[in-house]
Order: structure tokens, then C-alpha cells, then sequence
């Protein structure tokens, strides 16, 4: 088996190499300058077009004005949720979160292993949240792998020192930071689970979360 | 029957079908109003589109280093990478590894690869049990049917369908509400994700600077199919490949926009091997499945390589006036529309498909939409072109090409023949053949009236309006 598999790779890469040889013919001049046309439109206020695209693909945004602020949203969201287990990322500022009792005791942290069947919600952190799209990135270390879509509902726990403006620098920053390195499971997540796929109608919740909510805190205490 | 045969039968059955032209139309309607918008976006959609057109050049011409570094990558990850040059090795080797490991159910995503090497079929036959777990996919699985439509796999049916469909098979359901089907589906299935040994998913994009596999999804089944199980298999073909981690910033808004008009899709998940050791959850085997299946032959032809950039949109197909009309199960063919018919050949043989290169009319719009750029009517002329000369045609077109060649090639024979043909015509109408079999313009006259046949040719009408001006 470990034969015939490094040689199937040889020739696949040797037919790579034979076909490369013949370049394909040069592509049409298409610009008039060198200069290449801007694609995206330039970002003025990255927190008010988060909030705009937030918005737009339904994410619910709330922004509080500090931690203590969006610890209490927390509660409040939570409260309106059936009673149920509440899976969270085990990390300091998580456990640091002044939560009231009810929920506390139903919290199951991530370190005690992952995220049951029926779970009624998951709260994590978040890598980056990117203004452009509207949008968050998570890793493996919010909470393991699946944590932000094995729930019903998903809530994020963020500061507005981790908006990036456009897409391409966020991705920038997950290579930068060896964030791509360190983590085997990266996603940009830009609202919730959504399915098209009878008659093109627009049905959110398909297999992920039905709702994710964003807590933004302005300040980083 | 010969595949070109049935394509012909299929096409002629499904475009007289009124109700099916109708469910389709609403489709693409759907989707043409969400691009339009979707692209008012971008500030500059062509400049988009020839920046993804960049990047893809970029990976296939230098393909080989580019897979070369992805392997390395998720080499040190812990993750496996097998190349496979056929469907039947890539099927081997996902077979034996669910055998070794006693899997016995498989959560799945959509992928094209799958269905083009019949993964499913060959799992099913060992007696696993694979759940679709994409909708659409999942819906088609129920009716056994391939899937419609690269993006859009149960495009061809209404809720209706879908709602009798989930009574047939769940038992009473009582309304045909979207909302409620949809709950459905996710009931079904989600005992599955999380009992299922093995998770297969394709791959939209191979990171290479940062080895990791790129899957889109709306429903975050994906997601969940790759962190439940305790094995993930990625099945994708070599040219999936792209150099940097940053070119998603331009592929996966220009991806979501080209597939579905959104601005970018739900998930967009980049996975690089196994869990981690500081990782706690997260399936403990990373396999990477790299098919080439006629893909380096493709590669091998200079003027047909660009055909390897496709992302699988599925624009190409919404705009294309032979899909809107038979839509995708006529094709019979894992990839349907214009690119599958510039593919297909490749893929399963010139000679049997050579037939999907003259459904087309040649107008471009495929050309027009493809957000990275491939020439696509031009590569059906290529085929044309390649099927005259390699395949098996049939001698009585190449006595009639020689014919034309012979007529068109001197100005006195060509104007012989056209005589004789305006007498022939004119006379075999007056004998009332018109439309029958001894109809020489039968081909034309079958489904449509015969224009009237003039009493002079072209040139002296000319010369004689000329004249007179």
C-alpha cells in the first residue's frame, strides 16, 4: 500500500511537470493602467459598518460599554433561553464573568469535554470580528471544534480592540499571528445557519445555530 | 443507447415540459436578482474577477510546488495525504480506511468530487451507512436522484415535492412549509452527526502557505461533520489549490456572489489536520484525498488549462439558455452546463460526450458570468475542434463536410450548387414534401415552418438593390 501510494504521487506530480512545460498562452491585455482597480470600496468607520452588516446577514449586535456591561447582556440573553445546559469556553475572561446563580449552574465548561447533543446555547470568544462582512472569526481554542454550531444558539464575547477593517487584513493577521499555525480549525462566521435550498426561499437555522449574537464592549475592562 | 441518444431523448422530453421549465425559471429568477445585487458590492466586479482569475493562474502554473508545500503542511499537522490518480484508487482508499476502523455510518457534504468518482454508491454497496447531510443533497439522496445543480442540488423541486417526499419517508407531516421541512431535515440528521464515525467533506479551496482545506456551507453541516466524527476525510481534486490564505479575501466574497448573490457564504471553515494536542475536541484522523482523474491531462493542454480554474459556482449553468431549458438531469453527467460540458470530455471520454459541445448556442453568457474568467464557449469550439479530429465521427458528416469544403472553396461551384439547391427546394415544396422525411431541410423543418425559398441567390439580389441605388 505505502508503495503503490508514493508512486501514484511521483506520477501525478511528474505529469504536472511534463504538462508545465508547454506554458498556456499569454492572457489578453486588459488593463489600460498597471495600476489595478480598486474592488471593494474603501471602509471609513469600521464599527459602524460592522454594525451595518451585522444587520444585514442577522447577527444580533449588541454593544455595551464594557465588560461588566456585556456580562449582564449576557445574563439577560441567556434568561430568555430554555433551561438547559449552557456550554462555555473555558478562559479567564470567561470565568471572570459575574453571572447570576441560575446560570452558573448550568454551565458546563469547555475543559470538561464537548458540547452535548442538547446543549441550549454555547458562549465563546472570538479571534477577529471583520467589518467588512459583518463577520467573526473563531478557532479551535474558542471552545474546541463545533463549539459555535452545535447550539441553538451561539453567543460571542467580544471587544471592539479585535475589528479589523477589511477581510484581506484580518486573514493577514491570522497568518501574522500564527493564529493558522497554532489552530487546526479556523471559521468566519457571518451570521446564522441558513438554508436556501427549497424553492430558493431563505430559512434560517438548518444544522447550526438558529440565532448568533455578538456582545461587543467598547472597552477592554 | 448511446449517452448522446439519451441526452437527445432528455433534452426534447424535459423542454416540451411546461411545469418543469416553470420551477426552473423561478429558480434562476431568484438567483439572477440576488446576483444583481450582490455585485453592486464590489466596487469593481471585472477587476474582481480578474483578480481570482490571477490568483488561479498563479496556483495551476505552478501547481506542483503548490501541492508539494499543502502536503508538507498538513504532514506536520498530523493530517494524511493520499493522490489518487483515478476515482477507483480515491474509493479504495476511503473503503479500506473505513473497513480498518470499523465505520459503519458516515455524515457527508456536498461535494462534487464524490459524485464523480460514485463515492456514495461504493460505500453503500460495503454496507455503511452515508447521510447527505447538505438539504439539497439530502433531499435527492431520499428520491435516489443525482443532484440538479452544483449549488442548488433539488432546484427541480417544489415544496410540495419535498413535503410529499418527507411524508413518504417520516411519516405525517401535514404542511409543505419551508421552515418546517427544514426542522425536519435537521431532526433527521442530527443523531447522525453525532453518532457517525467518519465525516467526508469536500474541499472548495487547498491553502497551500498555510495547508489547510477551505469548506463553504450556509447550513454549517460542514462544521459539524468534520468536528463530531472521530475520522475527517477530505475528497477534492488537485486543482482546488490556491497559493495564500489572504487570496480568500477576493475568492470567497467573489465565490458567494457568483453561487448565490450573498456577500459571503455563512461558514467559511479552514481546517488543517486531526485535533491538536492542546486542542480538546476534534476528530483524531486528517485525510486529504488529492484525485487527479484526467485532471493533469487537461493540464497537459495549453490552451484548455484554464479550464482547471473553475470554483464550481454554478453561474455558468443559470445563465446558460440550454440549462434553463433542460435543466441539469438531462446532462446525465456529474457536471451539468456549459462547464460540464467543456469537462465532461475530458473527464469520461471525447468520444461518448463529444455530443455536449454542440448543446450550446455558442452566445457567450457562460463566458460572460464565470467569475474567474474561463473562456467557456471558446473551450466548447476546442472540443468541437478535438472531436473532429480524435474522435470517431460518423462518415456520412465527413463526406458532407468534404462536400461543402469542395462547394464553398470556388465561386463558380458555389453559385452552381446554390442554383440547383433553390430548384430542388422549391420543386420538392411544391410536391408537398415539405416537412416530411424526403424533406432535404428536414433538421430545420421538423419543429418550424421553412422560410420561403428565394427565386434568385443573395449576389444578384444584391447587385440589383445595388444597382438601383
Amino acid at each position: 500500500m505505502a508503495q503503490t501510494e508514493s508512486s501514484g504521487r511521483e506520477r501525478i506530480l511528474a505529469r504536472i511537470r511534463t504538462a508545465l512545460k508547454t506554458p498556456a498562452p499569454a492572457g489578453a491585455a486588459r488593463h489600460f493602467s498597471s495600476e489595478p482597480l480598486p474592488i471593494f470600496a474603501p471602509i471609513s468607520d469600521a464599527l459602524e459598518r460592522f454594525k451595518l452588516e451585522c444587520a444585514n446577514n442577522n447577527t444580533e449586535l449588541i454593544v455595551t460599554p464594557d465588560s461588566g456591561a456585556s456580562a449582564a447582556v449576557l445574563d439577560e440573553v441567556l434568561a430568555s433561553l430554555p433551561t438547559g445546559e449552557i456550554f462555555v469556553q473555558d478562559a479567564h475572561r470567561l470565568r471572570r464573568l459575574a453571572l447570576s446563580s441560575q446560570r452558573r449552574e448550568n454551565i458546563r465548561w469547555s475543559n470538561e469535554g464537548a458540547a452535548n447533543e442538547n446543549a441550549q446555547a454555547a458562549v465563546t470568544l472570538a479571534e477577529i470580528l471583520v467589518a467588512q462582512t459583518g463577520s467573526v472569526i473563531v478557532s479551535a481554542a474558542c471552545g474546541g471544534r463545533g463549539a459555535s454550531i452545535v447550539a441553538p444558539v451561539h453567543i460571542v464575547m467580544a471587544t471592539a480592540s479585535q475589528l479589523v477593517t477589511t477581510l484581506e487584513a484580518a486573514l493577514a493577521q491570522l497568518r501574522e499571528h500564527g493564529t493558522a499555525t497554532r489552530n487546526s480549525y479556523l471559521c468566519l462566521i457571518t451570521g446564522s445557519s441558513r438554508t436556501a435550498d427549497i424553492e430558493k426561499i431563505l430559512v434560517m437555522g438548518a444544522h447550526g445555530p438558529r440565532r448568533f449574537v455578538v456582545i461587543l464592549a467598547l472597552s477592554e475592562n | 443507447m448511446t449517452a448522446a441518444q439519451d441526452f437527445l431523448r432528455n433534452a426534447a422530453t424535459k423542454s416540451a415540459d411546461l411545469v418543469h421549465r416553470q420551477i426552473i425559471r423561478r429558480g434562476i429568477d431568484h438567483y439572477d436578482a440576488a446576483v444583481r445585487g450582490g455585485r453592486l458590492r464590489f466596487l469593481n466586479w471585472q477587476a474582481a474577477r480578474e483578480k481570482c482569475q490571477d490568483i488561479k493562474r498563479e496556483a495551476m502554473n505552478h501547481l506542483d510546488r503548490y501541492l508539494e508545500e499543502f502536503e508538507r503542511r498538513v504532514k506536520e499537522r498530523g493530517g494524511r495525504v493520499f493522490w489518487a490518480e483515478t476515482g477507483e484508487e480515491a474509493r479504495r482508499y476511503i473503503l479500506e480506511l473505513a473497513e480498518a476502523r470499523g465505520v459503519r455510518t458516515i455524515v457527508k457534504s456536498k461535494s462534487m468530487v464524490a459524485e464523480e468518482i460514485h463515492l456514495t454508491s461504493a460505500l453503500k454497496k460495503q454496507g455503511i451507512q452515508v447521510f447527505e447531510t447538505d438539504l439539497g443533497e439530502f433531499i435527492v439522496q431520499l428520491r435516489d436522484e443525482a443532484p440538479y445543480h452544483i449549488v442548488t442540488p433539488a432546484m427541480h423541486l417544489t415544496r410540495q415535492d419535498i413535503a410529499a417526499l418527507f411524508k413518504d419517508k417520516f411519516g405525517s407531516m401535514g404542511t409543505d412549509d419551508p421552515k418546517v421541512l427544514v426542522a425536519t431535515a435537521r431532526e433527521a440528521l442530527r443523531h447522525a452527526f453525532f453518532t457517525a464515525e467518519m465525516g467526508i467533506t469536500g474541499a472548495n479551496f487547498l491553502v497551500a502557505d498555510s495547508g489547510m482545506v477551505s469548506v463553504t456551507t450556509n447550513e454549517g453541516n460542514a462544521d459539524l461533520g468534520l468536528s463530531l466524527p472521530k475520522i475527517h476525510v477530505v475528497i477534492t481534486g488537485i486543482e482546488k489549490i490556491i497559493p495564500s490564505v489572504e487570496d480568500l479575501a477576493i475568492l470567497w466574497p467573489v465565490l458567494a456572489t457568483a453561487g448565490t448573490g450573498q456577500p459571503i457564504t455563512c461558514y467559511n471553515t479552514l481546517v488543517g489536520g486531526p485535533r491538536a494536542a492542546n486542542e480538546s475536541q476534534g476528530p483524531e484522523e486528517f485525510h486529504v484525498i488529492l484525485l487527479d482523474n484526467g485532471r493533469t491531462d487537461l493540464l497537459a493542454d495549453p490552451q484548455q488549462r484554464e479550464v482547471l480554474h473553475c470554483i464550481r459556482c454554478g453561474a455558468c449553468l443559470n445563465a446558460c439558455p440550454i440549462y434553463r431549458n433542460i435543466g441539469g438531469h438531462a446532462y446525465a453527467t456529474t457536471y451539468q452546463g456549459p462547464i460540464g460540458s467543456v469537462l465532461t470530455p475530458h473527464l469520461h471520454g471525447l468520444n461518448e460526450f463529444q455530443h455536449l459541445s454542440q448543446a450550446s448556442t455558442l452566445c457567450g453568457a457562460c463566458t460572460d458570468v464565470c467569475p474567474v474568467k474561463i473562456d467557456l464557449h471558446h473551450h466548447l469550439l476546442h472540443n468541437r475542434r478535438n472531436a473532429v479530429e480524435r474522435a470517431n465521427r460518423l462518415w456520412p458528416e465527413r463526406i458532407a463536410f468534404k462536400a461543402w469544403r469542395w462547394t464553398v472553396t470556388s465561386a463558380w461551384r458555389f453559385r452552381f450548387v446554390g442554383w440547383i439547391a433553390r430548384r430542388v427546394l422549391r420543386w420538392s415544396y411544391a410536391l408537398g414534401l415539405e416537412s416530411t422525411p424526403l424533406d432535404p431541410l428536414r433538421a430545420w423543418t421538423m419543429d418550424r415552418a421553412a422560410p420561403p425559398i428565394p427565386a434568385t441567390s443573395f449576389r444578384a439580389q444584391w447587385r440589383k438593390q445595388s444597382g438601383a441605388n
